[in-house]
């Protein structure tokens, strides 16, 4: 009897001694396409948000930080299946990442109604921050309209009257070119021709680019983005189009991951873009020497997304000494963070939980050393979205 | 080799006593797995009509569970309407395509009905991958589920459409089960068995088979109707040829001509791929390498070898 209660005595005692449970770490689910078309992308940008959890903190508040992750393979049906495991098994505190906008679509409702906040960290579909927005789900990355509505002005004001639009026949591509047309008709530009090639079934641009050459317009804009961007802007100049018909480009055309591999073909592009390796700031010359360090390349605007976001989880979790209890607090938290990132000034727009960030129009040239690099021209600063639709 | 259905089926009883243990002691992970059992417990009986019953091996019966998907989502999304209502005419929708394809499928056998199924199968495939209506290739969002406030219950919570999706698995059960022991379920063995000799006793042959292949579609749309609500969310993938193939080793492995047979490998194939997903990446040959075994070892299924092993059981206990 007597050791009963002893037993009992000890054991309350070490129950009440025992630290708060806010020892344990949070847990943050990692849906990334590590297989698959967009096995690249998703590779870099975990390295990336791996380093940036290194540098701001893998611990806050007295809670460690445990990524867990969980490969999308790009498909939305997998993605979504994906989510479920992460935050019914899991039971994991956030979710980051997500490439694919159609994996984006299809966990949207399920991460909405689950209530576990959603860190987008590069789908770009203009409805995740607009028509569709979500108080869970807040975006570090950009929306389509948002990294291409500064060029229409910019190309008008250049000399440039009338634009040529091309991208392939799915959601980003009808959203860019929709945004840029309106934005260089407005600023007074005409609009040549627009062709839209079936996404995943173009073995080659020629026909395309037989009309744009009889369409004759003073400029050419186009988003391709991965494989299919190298080898527009290859058949481009291998049409002697880049001497008449100056290109102008969604920056990933001439992306940090393959522009070395492009070379002479992409001289001269105009490329607008949320990020270029190239921007004159402290907070990046740091990022990308820890990223050249560690991964023996550039960092990258997938990479940089990622980056950030660590900083911005570890910032909110701060902010709330790393407790989750309160969602909206934590919510809260995340709109009053603010920092200088490699990228310019960060943060999150609480009308639209999209970013509030720079834009940099560049263009590219050959450097000293032989190679080529996107030189930043202008920066179109604190570019941010209309609340098009969204209702928190 | 025939199988008359027996009078009690004591594997059906395990597996309903496993699905209301699981139902009771599971968490909201462990529901969300059993709800997707039961869609494909479902589909699995739906094929195993056509496989098991008469003899008709479909290499495409996941076009009707991504008709009936489809079908149920867009008659919510785009016209509105409660699932209550647009559960039924997905499943009508289905059972017209079904008795559509059938119309042509029926005609051939052996070799060239499973290609012509395969090809169906793919057409499905292709239509909604390329339909803008159907938003292509990103799928459909924003799917609800049945709305259960009149019970004063919801059925967002796991428990719930688990316990639905459980119920209708048992319904289609008893349904398939009536269907299998009415003359036209016999007609159904007879044609596996002998086709000519019961052509030849002026039997309506092709009818016979189309109303089996509607109904197994029908039934299919049903199973795809579910699962649209399961998970919010449908993509062309449905449709797709591997979830043709998948379904049939469902019923493969469970024991061709068994109902709860069907259930059984879709409740295997599909806890397997949880499990194994989970410790390695090599899951999917590891699910070959069983399926191998399966078929050499034991060609009657996994509900073949419980009720050979039942059976033993039986007669030692009446030896001693």
């Amino acid at each position: 009897m007597n050791k009963k209660r002893f037993a009992a005595a000890f054991l309350t005692a070490v129950f009440f001694a025992a630290p708060a449970p806010a020892a344990e770490p949070v847990k943050i689910g990692v849906l990334l396409p590590f297989s698959g078309v967009y096995g690249g992308l998703g590779s870099d940008q975990e390295r990336a948000l791996g380093l940036g959890f290194d540098t701001f903190g893998r611990t806050v508040g007295g809670r460690g930080i445990v990524l867990v992750k969980a490969d999308t393979e790009a498909k939305p049906a997998v993605g979504l299946q994906k989510a479920r495991e992460l935050i019914l098994r899991d039971r994991v505190d956030l979710l980051v990442g997500i490439i694919s906008s159609a994996v984006a679509g299809a966990v949207r409702d399920y991460v909405h109604n689950a209530g576990v906040p959603l860190f987008i960290t590069n789908a770009g579909n203009d409805l995740l921050t607009g028509a569709r927005c979500s108080p869970w789900i807040i975006r570090t990355s950009f929306s389509n309209s948002q990294i291409v509505r500064g060029m229409g002005p910019w190309l008008h004001r250049r000399g440039y009257r009338s634009a040529f639009l091309m991208a392939f026949d799915y959601a980003a591509g009808h959203q860019m070119m929709d945004a840029f047309r309106d934005s260089f008709t407005s600023a007074g530009g005409a609009i040549a021709g627009e062709e839209y090639p079936p996404l995943g079934q173009v073995q080659d641009f020629a026909p395309y680019l037989v009309k744009l050459k009889s369409a004759a317009p003073d400029v050419t804009f186009v988003f391709f983005a991965g494989p299919p961007a190298i080898k527009f802007a290859r058949e481009y100049a291998a049409f002697g189009l880049n001497r008449g018909i100056p290109l102008a480009a969604a920056g990933w055309l001439t992306s940090a991951l393959h522009i070395d591999r492009q070379g002479g073909e992409v001289d001269g592009v105009y490329s607008i873009l949320n990020y270029v390796p190239s921007i004159a700031s402290a907070e990046n010359a740091a990022f990308q020497r820890a990223h050249k360090a560690r991964f023996g390349r550039a960092g990258s605007e997938y990479g940089v997304a990622a980056y950030d976001t660590a900083r911005l989880i570890v910032d909110a979790l701060a902010a709330v000494n790393a407790d989750l209890s309160d969602k909206s607090a934590f919510l809260r938290a995340v709109h009053a963070v603010s920092f200088n990132g490699p990228r310019g000034p960060f943060r999150i727009d609480p009308a639209t939980n999209n970013i509030i960030q720079n834009i940099y129009i560049s263009q590219v040239r050959r450097s000293a050393r032989g190679g080529v690099t996107a030189e930043v021209l202008d920066v179109l600063p604190g570019m941010r979205d209309q609340a098009r639709g969204c209702r928190m | 080799m025939t199988r008359a259905p027996e009078a009690r089926d004591p594997l059906a009883m395990v597996l309903a006593a496993a699905a209301a243990i699981a139902w009771l002691f599971t968490g909201d992970f462990g529901k969300e797995v059993l709800s997707e059992v039961a869609v494909f417990a479902i589909f699995a009986m739906s094929l195993n009509l056509l496989v098991g019953c008469a003899g008709l091996v479909s290499l495409g019966h996941a076009a009707f569970f991504a008709i009936g998907a489809y079908a149920a989502a867009a008659f919510g999304v785009f016209v509105n309407l409660p699932l209550w209502t647009a559960m039924p005419l997905a499943v009508a929708v289905t059972a017209v395509a079904a008795a559509v394809a059938g119309f042509f499928a029926v005609r051939l056998s052996g070799v060239f009905f499973i290609m012509m199924t395969l090809a169906i199968g793919q057409m499905v495939y292709a239509f909604f991958l390329n339909s803008r209506a159907f938003n292509a290739d990103d799928g459909m969002a924003g799917i609800g589920r049945v709305d259960f406030s009149f019970l004063g219950l919801d059925s967002g919570e796991p428990a719930v459409f688990c316990a639905f999706a459980v119920v209708a698995a048992v319904a289609v059960f008893f349904l398939l089960r009536m269907v299998a022991r009415s003359p036209f379920g016999h007609t159904l063995a007879a044609l596996r068995q002998n086709e000519p000799r019961l052509r030849s006793l002026g039997c309506p042959v092709l009818r016979c088979k189309l109303a089996a292949f509607t109904l197994a579609g029908a039934l299919a749309g049903f199973a795809g109707a579910l699962a649209a609500q399961h998970s919010g969310f449908i993509s062309p993938d449905l449709a797709f040829w591997t979830v043709s193939g998948e379904v049939l080793v469902m019923v493969i492995i469970g024991g061709m001509g068994s109902l709860s047979g069907a259930a059984l490998g879709a409740a295997l194939v599909i806890l397997l791929r949880h499990h194994l997903a989970g410790l390695t990446e090599y899951w999917v040959f590891y699910m070959g390498v069983l399926f191998v075994l399966m078929v050499l070892f034991a060609e009657d299924g996994v509900a073949g070898r419980f009720s050979w092993l039942l059976r033993k059981l039986h007669r030692r206990g009446k030896n001693v």
